[in-house]
């Protein structure tokens, strides 16, 4: 029987391959992940509820789903996040509310959403790796310009 | 003021040495010279643009001359000569029309975001926080003048950043 380390010519564990990642970025991945899961479904239930939005609303899940993909690129299993239960969306407009207020009211909650989720991004921005922090400002930013387009398109 | 502006000068007066001195110096001299290339750019922009536009142009100007201040006070702190602007530099792609000019300004921002995720990439609390702050800034300047959100702010621009980011013009 040959030992890992003995294998790997007693390089330490660095020789074994990729290590895993550092304690801070698995948390703060985790939230981050759950985060994007319950954006996307806020996303989802609005377009429902309000079809003509769509032309607005669907290129920002898309980058919401790129957001995510990028997001578990970086576990490990990346299967583990996606066995995960989807969180359910608060305040975000049921189905079949199409009324013009409740329209407004959808989108003033999504632009609310995307503000709380930026900000939420960058609030642990000094425990994480480099490049992690790099994604997490990176995707922030990205949730900050969605707001502005709700605003400014919303008219909320 | 800006709360950006205060938040810096705070960072001017606490933040003490660091081991990555190096690092700092060469990140914070990147995003110098991206807002050179930002000034520059926008100075272009401008001149393309008019009424609501133009206002919003030189809007974005003056906060990228405020970057830069405040960069080459920093550098200047830090012991280092602060990279000095270019005469002109080589745009990516000709201006002759307020289109034109509007993509010119979000091509300048997306830049700006790709250095100050240099920022974000080093050790200082401060400065990943200040860099995340500016990325975000230069993101909303980049959706105002397109009407389109960018999926990864200045991560895609890395890619292509050494082919075809302004540049100084040849001479």
């Amino acid at each position: 029987m040959t030992f890992p380390l003995l294998a790997a010519g007693c390089k330490g564990v660095g020789a074994l391959g990729t290590p895993p990642l550092p304690l801070p970025d698995v948390a703060v991945l985790d939230h981050a992940i759950t985060a994007e899961k319950l954006m996307i479904a806020r996303y989802h239930a609005a377009i429902s509820g309000a079809p003509a939005q769509s032309a607005l609303l669907a290129p920002l899940l898309a980058q919401h789903q790129a957001h995510l993909a990028r997001l578990r690129s970086r576990l490990l299993d990346p299967r583990a996040a996606s066995q995960a239960s989807s969180p359910s969306p608060r305040g975000a407009a049921p189905p079949g509310s199409s009324a013009t207020s409740g329209l407004a009211v959808t989108l003033a909650a999504l632009q609310a959403a995307e503000q709380d989720a930026a900000s939420a991004l960058v609030r642990h921005l000094a425990e994480v790796t480099p490049s992690f922090a790099q994604l997490l400002a990176s995707i922030a930013a990205s949730e900050a310009s969605h707001a502005l387009l709700l605003r400014l398109r919303g008219g909320a | 003021m800006t709360r950006s502006d205060r938040s810096w000068r705070g960072l001017m007066t606490r933040s003490g040495g660091s081991r990555s001195a190096p690092a700092t110096r060469s990140a914070l001299q990147s995003a110098l010279a991206a807002e050179h290339a930002a000034i520059y750019g926008y100075g272009v922009a401008g001149a393309h643009l008019k009424g609501a536009r133009q206002q919003a142009a030189q809007r974005d100007w003056a906060a990228h001359q405020v970057a830069r201040d405040v960069l080459e006070a920093r550098l200047s702190s830090l012991g280092a000569q602060p990279v000095a602007a270019q005469d002109a530099y080589q745009l990516p792609f000709p201006v002759h029309s307020s289109s034109a000019a509007a993509a010119l300004a979000a091509f300048l921002e997306d830049g700006v975001a790709t250095a100050y995720l240099r920022l974000v990439a080093l050790d200082d609390p401060r400065l990943r926080a200040w860099g995340a702050r500016q990325v975000r800034a230069s993101a909303l300047r980049a959706t105002s003048w397109t009407g389109r959100a960018a999926a990864f702010p200045g991560l895609a621009a890395s890619a292509r950043a050494t082919t075809s980011a302004p540049r100084p013009a040849a001479s």
